[in-house]
């Protein structure tokens, strides 16, 4: 690791009522994650568009990361699998685009999950840098 | 005193007191519809809650829940507030009605000040600010504190010198020493009283030493040591400045102790303590904490998890009553107390202790009633007449309690107590027996 | 496009201001040619700084603001209302989270936390800047509400929305409302008698002309959205006709009936029948014929001319505009072998021994044995080492001590022991311990090893290592043993399901938030009240539920309610009706019709939650949602993409 190396910039894609508070949380609680780490807010997990995400790789990010609502969907139970399907969808493209699809991640984290979401974090700028 | 009286009835609901229980009372009817007129003794609503650090168990801050729903009252149009301001003589009007007397204490201040605190950098008179609960000082020219609703100064009478500085220097022209106090005739519906508790005097308590020790300190005023707004940048014992690491809490401090006429249990210091620890533990890493204790009472949604993870954190819990507290020379303070784990008497000494002082009724709604009083319980409180089925109605028809006017609890139940006063309310106004 | 921001950045006191160089973060937001003006401010949400910033968009004309400040969580509406009270749309309000994502996220390093901060507030403005304005959405809302559970909290709440107007209708699962608080006979703290309580509700409740009462009802079924509930319930018959004659001869068929099986009220103290009568303190005054125990025999009929064997379910649908959820909690079952439960004889719950105390007269005998000693085991299914149920029950201490209370007065020969876990009268109940102290009650107190219990030659022996007396163990020969044992979430599986009620970790029903929003529930128009949200005593449940009152009445009873405008939008002209969207939305709210003689989707904004489910799956991404448009999203991506070269390891 050299003394002058970026650090990896990872694109958060959370969801209101869900993730939110746990991301909320862990700075509450001050449970430390690396500052490239960026959210933006969407209603539900399901809702994020493939043209978002692969937008996000063409500006610069290194990674970016879907907090899926899981089985804690206020909208629907399916959402687990829809979030799913979009991440299946937009890792071929990214393929097709010849982008590792070890860059788009997607995990559950709950409204109180503020130690995975930092665990999560950690470990993914881990693998990007 | 001639006093120039006005009448003021385009109201439905008088709330007394200010706190988070008059200020959800008073919402909460507001947004039903009914004209609502909150009177609030101090110069800015917002109670007790408004100086906390952060709350238990969900350690959000204080200021953050109370904030919001203060400039929610303040702006809303079915709410008129008065502070600075009390209530007496109210009476019984005809079957529905009640009167009082609304009275509005001088400020010297008007409205058209900004709150830009030229005056208070001016004034040169310097006293204890009871806002920080005597940690610091304040001028006698003061806007009461940072997040004050509403955010205007106010002229300290008593120690105010008149040396005309402050009106010298006040561009808005809002200095007025000619206020006068005054007085209107109120009529209401009906009533919610929500005065709130008092702190216990730990003075009381001589074998302790409060007041006398100046490393010992009240739990309201580590609260203020402990809010983003606090009067030192860190947490410091009074006596030399020095950053403690060992600190120690005494619970039940003029609580469950019938010798000192109040037997009962304060319902929130055991949990405030575990939460001012865990505040300290993530503002001092170094520090010990240590919470001398008789029972542990986190008995509320989240509280007995609350207790483990300060458990979990290294809060030292040690069950045993404090006999009393002695100093040394370099201010440190030794605490004799009973180890009931091992059943010998102890002594342990720490470089700060804080006193858990417990909540007492704040008696001042028995002066408000002309004739008929409002009745209290044994332990001083308003009496819940129903405590079961109706428990916001009291002694007389049409006048609910909410909040600690009626007992030790804590702000989830305030506010609960404040939702139940504000329907039975509302179902007495429709004309219902409640 | 906006291009007169205003940017405020808040200090929170230090919260912000101890980590992140506001001063620096205002700088370089007032470079940015869009912006008008950009200050910063000690609270933004103080109500000084509120006036403040309505005045700054009077006087420059702003038509968009930014603070950077706290969570949305917290303050988005309150400046929202700000933007709102100053003329601007709110809509054209952006919040940005430089406190709990930034200041205190990064409180290990204030450089890279001022860094990240600016480029937050980038972003913000190239939102603020794409922002469109809104109006709300009003809809009709029904000014009537749907009460579930006829317990003593939900019975008072539907008594008082009934008086303040509101239409209710009131279900309850069981034949009989007041819930099994019968079983208590004498409440805590005063001694009330519950018969008395439930009488008095039930009574004021069949007089009321606003509220529909229906024992033996569930819900199965709800559709629509907060206003606008539909829901349906299904009532069980009583399996009796017209009912006038039944008091002649309902005696009878009781006594005739074969069918005979331990009384659940009284935990098997006593029998009941397959036909049954209601207990002292359960409404109506009116027998049911327990179906899943009637052999249908036949008997009965014989006797009574009134009974049907044959009655079927009836199916009820009503509009509501607010559901409250009164659903109440379980007590803890033990399972069988814990602290000698359903092994030794002699070990019994709280519950069965109230029932217990009742029944008996000047004696208290329990499997014909006289009892004289009587050990009380507290914090059995609360606050438990390994088990799931880490909680509190909050009510248990206090009604464990006042029952040793209600032993003593009516049989003073007898001793309660109590091994506690320190006891938790919190409050004025302390006054009830002090009374079990001065009738010389004994109390032990263990931690972390739990009392052993063995019996021998009937008598019954528990070790407990007393941590009040330097944890000696300290043995004791016991009659019987009461378990204190604590609430536990009611198993309500199909109503959770119907409702999407969300839970929480400690499995009742979660509300939004203990001090904001402590009986709202995610569902809009759905709240809750007493225990099926958390452990409490009656007259704390009667708060709660009361609280839930005023907010449903704030809500439904000025008949129209304000929706949040970011819905789904199909543009119409490139759709091509592929059918993918209506496949996934969850609310039902994508229509087919026609633009331009094709086939095209539409929104129907009444059923839309603005979930966006349907945006990925569109092939031709006709869709936007409101509030998260392409344009909106796309721009503060690239706004936090520009890379700051000072971020390295
Ligand atoms: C040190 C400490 C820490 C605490 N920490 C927590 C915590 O972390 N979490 C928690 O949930 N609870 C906590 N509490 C408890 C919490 O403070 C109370 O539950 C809450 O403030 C009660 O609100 P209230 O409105 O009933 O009373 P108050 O806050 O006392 O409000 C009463 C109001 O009425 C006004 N008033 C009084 N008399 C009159 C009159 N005659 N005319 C007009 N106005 C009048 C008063 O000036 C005051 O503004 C803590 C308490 C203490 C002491
Ligand atoms: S809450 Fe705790 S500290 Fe306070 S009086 Fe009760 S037992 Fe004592
Ligand atoms: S109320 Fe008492 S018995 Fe019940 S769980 Fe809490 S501490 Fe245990």
């Amino acid at each position: 690791m050299g003394e002058n190396q970026k650090i990896p910039k990872i694109l958060v894609f959370s969801t209101e009522k869900i993730s939110d508070p746990a991301i909320d949380l862990a700075g509450l609680l001050k449970k430390h994650y690396p500052p490239t780490v960026y959210v933006v807010n969407v209603p539900c997990s399901s809702s994020v568009k493939p043209k978002w995400i692969l937008h996000a790789f063409k500006k610069g990010f290194d990674g970016v990361f879907i907090a899926a609502d899981g089985s804690d969907c206020q909208y629907s139970e399916t959402c687990t699998f829809n979030t799913g399907e979009i991440v299946r969808k937009t890792h071929d493209l990214m393929k097709k685009k010849g982008i590792e699809p070890s860059r788009l991640k997607m995990a559950a984290i709950c409204s109180v999950c503020s130690d995975p979401f930092v665990k999560q974090m950690k470990s993914f700028i881990e693998a990007l840098i | 005193m001639a006093y120039n009286y006005s009448n003021i009835n385009d109201y439905d609901v008088l709330v007394i007191g200010g706190g988070i229980a008059g200020i959800e009372a008073a919402l909460n009817l507001a947004y039903q519809g009914y004209k609502v007129i909150l009177v609030e003794k101090d110069l800015s609503i917002g109670g007790k809650m408004i100086h906390l650090s952060k709350v238990f168990p969900t350690l959000d801050c204080a200021a953050c829940i109370t904030t919001p729903k203060v400039s929610e009252t303040a702006r809303h149009p079915n709410i008129k507030i008065y502070t600075y301001s009390e209530i007496k003589d109210i009476e019984k009007l005809g079957e529905r009605y009640f009167t009082a007397t609304l009275v509005q204490k001088p400020r010297y201040v008007t409205d058209a000040c900004t709150g830009c605190q030229l005056c208070e950098e001016k004034c040169p008179v310097v006293v204890e600010d009871e806002y920080q609960w005597g940690l610091v000082g304040r001028k006698a020219a003061y806007i009461p504190f940072s997040i004050a609703n509403p955010r205007i100064a106010a002229i300290d009478i008593e120690n105010c010198t008149f040396c005309g500085l402050c009106e010298k220097v006040c561009a808005a022209g809002a200095i007025d020493f000619t206020q006068e106090e005054k007085r209107s005739t109120i009529v209401v519906k009906s009533i919610i009283i929500a005065t709130g508790f008092n702190l216990f005097q730990s003075e009381r308590l001589s074998y302790y030493g409060a007041g006398k020790f100046k490393n010992l300190l009240t739990s309201m005023q580590m609260e203020r040591q402990l809010v983003p707004t606090r009067p030192y940048n860190n947490v410091l014992r009074p006596k030399d400045g020095k950053v403690p690491d060992r600190i120690a809490y005494v619970l039940c401090v003029g609580s469950r102790d019938k010798s000192l006429g109040n037997p009962i249990c304060s319902q929130v210091c055991c949990m405030y303590s575990i939460k001012q620890a865990q505040l300290l533990m993530g503002a001092l890493p170094m520090a010990d904490v240590t919470i001398y204790y008789i029972d542990i009472r986190a008995f509320g949604k989240g509280f007995d998890e609350f207790y483990k993870q300060g458990v979990g954190m290294g809060v030292n819990f040690v069950k045993g009553k404090i006999a009393n507290i002695s100093e040394k020379e370099n201010g440190d303070l030794i605490l004799r107390y009973e180890d009931i784990d091992s059943g010998v008497l102890k002594e342990a000494t720490h470089d700060l202790v804080v006193l858990s002082v417990g909540i007492l009724t704040n008696p001042d709604f028995e002066k408000l009633f002309k004739t008929t009083p409002l009745l209290k319980d044994d332990y001083g409180y308003v009496r819940q007449v129903s405590e079961l089925l109706s428990p916001s109605k009291t002694s007389i028809d049409g006048v609910f309690v909410a909040g600690t006017a009626s007992g030790p609890m804590d702000i989830p139940d305030s506010i609960l107590s404040a939702g139940a006063a504000s329907t039975e309310a509302s179902v007495y106004m429709k004309g219902g027996a409640s | 496009m906006r291009c007169r921001i205003g940017v405020y950045v808040c200090m929170c006191g230090s919260n912000i201001s101890d980590y992140v160089d506001v001063e620096k973060v205002r700088e370089i937001a007032a470079e940015n040619p869009c912006v008008v003006l950009a200050k910063t401010t000690m609270f933004a949400c103080s109500d000084s700084t509120q006036k403040e910033i309505i005045e700054d968009i009077k006087v420059n004309e702003l038509n968009a603001i930014v603070i950077a400040s706290c969570s949305p969580k917290l303050h988005l509406f309150t400046f929202r209302n700000v933007a709102e009270r100053a003329g601007l749309n709110p809509y054209n309000y952006v919040q940005v989270n430089i406190r709990e994502q930034c200041s205190w996220a990064h409180s290990d390093n204030p450089k890279f936390a001022t860094l990240k901060a600016i480029q937050l507030v980038k972003a913000g403005i190239d939102k603020a800047k794409n922002s469109v304005s809104l109006e709300p959405i009003m809809i009709k809302a029904e000014h009537s509400a749907l009460v579930i559970g006829a317990g003593i909290t939900g019975m008072k709440a539907a008594l008082a929305l009934a008086n303040t107007g509101t239409k209710v209708t009131l279900i309850e699962k069981e034949h009989y409302v007041g819930g099994r608080i019968a079983q208590w006979n004498r409440l805590f703290p005063h001694n009330d008698p519950a018969e008395k309580l439930v009488k008095t509700l039930y009574e004021e409740i069949i007089i009321n002309d606003n509220i529909y009462l229906y024992t033996g009802a569930e819900l199965i079924s709800k559709s629509g959205s907060v206003g606008n509930f539909i829901v349906k319930i299904k009532i069980k018959p009583r399996y009796f006709k017209s009912g006038y004659l039944i008091e002649q001869c309902i005696e009878k068929a009781i006594e005739s009936c074969p069918v005979e099986f331990d009384d659940p009220f009284n935990y098997g103290l006593t029998k009941i029948k397959a036909i049954q009568q209601n207990h002292i303190g359960q409404f109506p005054y009116y027998p049911v014929i327990d179906m899943s125990k009637c052999t249908k025999c036949g008997i009965c009929t014989d006797i009574c001319a009134d009974i049907d064997l044959e009655q079927k379910e009836e199916e009820l649908e009503l509009n509501i505009g607010a559901i409250l959820i009164a659903t109440g909690a379980e007590s803890y079952q033990p399972p069988s072998g814990e602290f000698g439960y359903g092994v030794i004889p002699g070990v019994i719950t709280l519950q069965m021994f109230r029932r217990l105390i009742d029944l008996n007269g000047e004696k208290l005998i329990y499997n014909h044995k006289q009892i004289k000693r009587i050990a009380y085991i507290y914090c059995v299914g609360s606050r438990q080492y390994d088990g799931e149920n880490q909680y509190c029950s909050r009510y248990c201490c206090t009604a464990a001590v006042h029952t040793s209370l209600i032993v003593k007065e009516k049989f003073p020969e007898i001793v309660n022991i109590h091994l506690t876990r320190g006891v938790r009268t919190y409050g004025k109940q302390e006054i009830l311990y002090n009374k079990s102290n001065l009738q010389k009650d004994i109390y032990l107190q263990f931690d972390d090893t739990p009392p052993e219990i063995s019996e021998e030659n009937g008598m019954i022996n528990i070790k407990v290592v007393d941590i009040l007396t330097v944890k000696k163990t300290i043995e004791l020969d016991i009659d019987l043993v009461v378990l204190v044992t604590s609430m536990v979430p009611r198993k309500n599986k199909e109503l959770e399901n119907i409702l999407k009620l969300p839970i929480g970790r400690d499995k009742f029903y979660n509300e939004v938030h203990p001090k904001l929003k402590p009986v709202e529930t995610m569902i809009d128009g759905v709240f809750i009240g007493g225990n099926c949200q958390a452990p409490m005593n009656i007259s704390e449940s009667v708060k709660s539920s009361l609280s839930a009152v005023s907010k449903m009445n704030a809500l439904i009873g000025k008949g129209e309610i304000q929706l949040e405008p970011s819905l789904a939008t199909i543009d119409k002209s490139i759709c091509v009706w592929c059918d993918e969207c209506t496949k996934i939305c969850p609310s039902d709210a994508i229509i087919k019709t026609e633009y331009n003689g094709k086939p095209v989707a539409e929104i129907n904004e009444a059923n839309c939650k603005g979930c966006g489910m349907c945006l990925p799956v569109c092939p031709t991404n006709a869709i936007q949602l409101i509030g998260y448009s392409d344009v909106e999203i796309e721009s503060m991506i690239d706004a936090l993409a520009s890379y700051s070269p000072e971020f390295t390891i």
